[in-house]
């Protein structure tokens, strides 16, 4: 566990490092019955050891739900329909509660959006350390605590505010606090749902420092979940770019920056400016994502993609009806189009 | 991982860490603000006051005697005698026995069984949150006084603990409501599914994460049911159901009302017991806005905590010179 990766451009870990996560067709759906909702539909991702997995899409295409069903935290209405969450070899769904509550913190843990509701307004921070650990290990409170002290100096927050209130600590406090929280087990993984939202970029830009730091020291894998691409460019070993509920591209971070296949990836690429290079026009994607209670039939990106028109008949009428499937095009690298399939990689 | 080993016994930050449970820790909160400060002494002096009863009493409560009937105020009778000649002052005094029992009974049972069925119904939902709202709307419907008539005509003793029951068994239903509503609310803030993927048990989750956000509501819910459990007791006497035999305020208060002696020009037998039942119930109102402060940190004013009990009750200036130091 020695810091030696070098600093800067990400490091994909070793080749034939364990597969620690897989989620295989995960398909959750909110309610039952007529009315489900599928938020999401047939995700399949794959996390090994130590390495960051960026999961980007736009706001309720289902990135939040594909973390709780990894953490299984679904809360009613939602539940898993169908696909399994496989942890080192084990399949998760179905087991016992007290089962599920041991792996979670001791093997996933879970840095939530926001700082404000994550902790407890009434109990010190201290105290939420003291309960954390104890739910999992037979420790003293007096040690957790000169643990928890001890965390919180990892993330560079004096040891003594153990003892403050979360009102008494800032935003950035407030989350570098959990990020501490979600280390003090050492779990192999560790879930950032949009871990840097409600912060400024500066707060952000050092908090996502202190992480990588932390993942190079400790060797914990991650799984970065934002809406923000730019940021999982430069952090995240690995991309899946999701939308409405599927995965439709997923490659090596440096791949897909440099070559996007799927026109969704491209027009998130285009919709925010290079810091460098020539200035180019910002396109974004236009119209909004659907309706997951009814998705449109076929590609779901259809009808915001601008390769779909009805002149290339034959192309139009498998992009209306037939749903594209993740397929490999390149070392690591899938996508779910049409397109793609037709004309090949470009 | 160098940085990760640290000495446990030099720790400098760790000798100064006071724990959430340790007594004084919310005891010192307590007296800290002057509201509840003043709080807790009025119900520290009733209470002792009921302890001391038998000592300052100067007759039997009940004594019967026509010589000292109907007198005023005065040094030989401190609150006045009834229309039999009992003493006010004995009764009231050993009245507050009886009364601060039942209340404290009545409120701590209804309290308990609507907080523990109102939140764990609200953080487990599913069949529990149903069977427990359909009992809580089933006493919801049933009226209360009737309820009580029926119970107390069938139940052989009409003792003290026989009412504490009937009380809880009305009231629970309304709290359990209300602290059902707040859980709700509270369940689906981040920081309770964070300690769901923080792997504790949904006991662990209901007793220590979301109760204590609801102590400050879970407390009003003791006070109003202590209120009602007193009144409550002097309306069954009203009606004859009561435990005549008893010692307490609303007995007294009973009798001035039979004897009307308001009409009478007699204030007496109706102002000391309710004096005493609105000293009690404003002293446990006060001692609310302290218990305020310790459900929500946020109304903590500022400064360290001062553990030195008679620097506390020095009052305010003491108090303040010492905690902005």
């Amino acid at each position: 566990m020695s810091g030696a990766a070098p600093a800067g451009a990400p490091v994909l870990p070793k080749g034939g490092a364990e597969t620690l996560l897989e989620l295989r067709g995960l398909a959750v759906e909110y309610g039952t019955g007529e009315g489900a909702v599928r938020a999401v539909d047939g995700v399949d991702l794959e996390i090994r050891s130590g390495e960051i997995v960026g999961l980007a899409g736009e706001s309720g295409c289902g990135k939040s739900t594909v973390a709780n069903a990894a953490m299984q935290i679904l809360r009613r209405p939602a539940a898993i329909a169908a696909g399994s969450v496989v942890f080192q070899g084990e399949d998760l769904v179905g087991r016992r509660e007290e089962e599920l509550r041991r792996y979670r913190w001791r093997n996933v843990s879970m840095v939530f959006q926001s700082a404000m509701n994550a902790l407890n307004p009434v109990m010190r921070v201290g105290d939420q350390f003291v309960d954390m650990m104890r739910a999992h290990e037979r420790i003293s409170k007096r040690h957790a605590l000169a643990e928890a002290g001890e965390l919180l100096e990892l993330v560079g927050i004096d040891p003594s505010r153990i003892r403050a209130y979360p009102h008494e600590l800032s935003g950035g406090m407030r989350q570098r606090v959990i990020i501490a929280m979600a280390l003090a087990l050492q779990p192999e993984l560790v879930i950032l749902d949009e871990p840097t939202t409600a912060l400024d970029v500066v707060v952000q830009r050092e908090i996502l420092q202190q992480v990588q730091q932390l993942q190079r020291e400790r060797g914990f894998a991650v799984l970065f979940i934002t809406h923000d691409l730019s940021l999982l460019l430069e952090v995240a070993h690995r991309i899946a770019i999701m939308y409405a509920g599927e995965i439709v591209e997923r490659a090596p971070a440096a791949q897909l920056a440099s070559s996007p296949q799927h026109p969704y990836t491209k027009g998130l690429l285009r919709s925010f400016p290079p810091l460098s290079g020539p200035k180019e026009r910002l396109s974004g994607i236009p119209g909004a994502p659907p309706d997951l209670a009814s998705p449109p039939p076929g590609c779901r990106f259809h009808p915001r993609c601008s390769n779909c028109s009805p002149q290339d008949e034959a192309l139009y009428r498998r992009q209306t009806t037939e749903r594209p499937v993740l397929r490999e095009i390149g070392p690591e690298h899938s996508v779910a189009c049409h397109l793609v399939e037709r004309d090949g990689v470009t | 991982m160098a940085q990760a080993e640290f000495s446990l016994p030099s720790s400098p930050f760790k000798a100064r860490v006071p724990s959430r449970l340790r007594l004084p820790g919310w005891f010192v909160l307590l007296l800290r603000n002057p509201k509840s400060r003043l709080g807790l002494l009025m119900v520290a002096f009733v209470i002792v006051v009921a302890l001391i009863a038998p000592l300052i009493s100067v007759s039997d409560p009940n004594g019967f005697s026509l010589l000292d009937a109907r007198q005023a105020p005065s040094w030989h009778h401190l609150f006045g005698t009834t229309d039999q000649g009992s003493d006010i002052f004995s009764q009231v005094v050993v009245g507050a026995r009886r009364s601060l029992l039942l209340g404290a009974a009545a409120g701590a049972l209804a309290t308990a069984v609507a907080a523990i069925l109102g939140i764990t119904a609200a953080y487990t939902g599913g069949i529990v949150d149903e069977v427990v709202n359909f009992l809580a709307n089933v006493f919801l419907t049933i009226p209360p006084i009737p309820l009580l008539v029926v119970m107390s005509g069938y139940l052989k003793t009409r003792g003290l603990w026989t009412m504490v029951v009937v009380i809880a068994a009305v009231l629970w239903a309304f709290e359990a409501r209300i602290l059902r509503g707040q859980a709700l609310s509270l369940k689906s803030r981040d920081f309770i599914l964070a300690s769901k993927a923080a792997g504790e048990s949904t006991p662990r989750i209901v007793f220590g994460e979301l109760m204590p956000n609801m102590i400050s509501r879970i407390a009003a819910a003791f006070v109003l049911v202590f209120y009602i459990a007193l009144l409550v007791d002097s309306g069954l006497e009203f009606l004859g159901l009561g435990d005549m035999g008893a010692t307490s305020w609303g007995v007294t208060i009973y009798w001035a009302q039979v004897n009307s002696t308001v009409l009478q020009g007699e204030w007496w037998p109706f102002l000391f017991p309710s004096l005493a039942l609105s000293f009690t119930v404003l002293g446990l109102v006060l001692l609310l806005a302290g218990i305020d402060e310790l459900s929500n940190p946020r109304l903590r004013t500022e400064g360290r905590p001062r553990r030195h009990l008679l620097a506390l009750l020095g009052g305010r200036a003491l108090a303040r010179a010492g905690g902005r130091a």
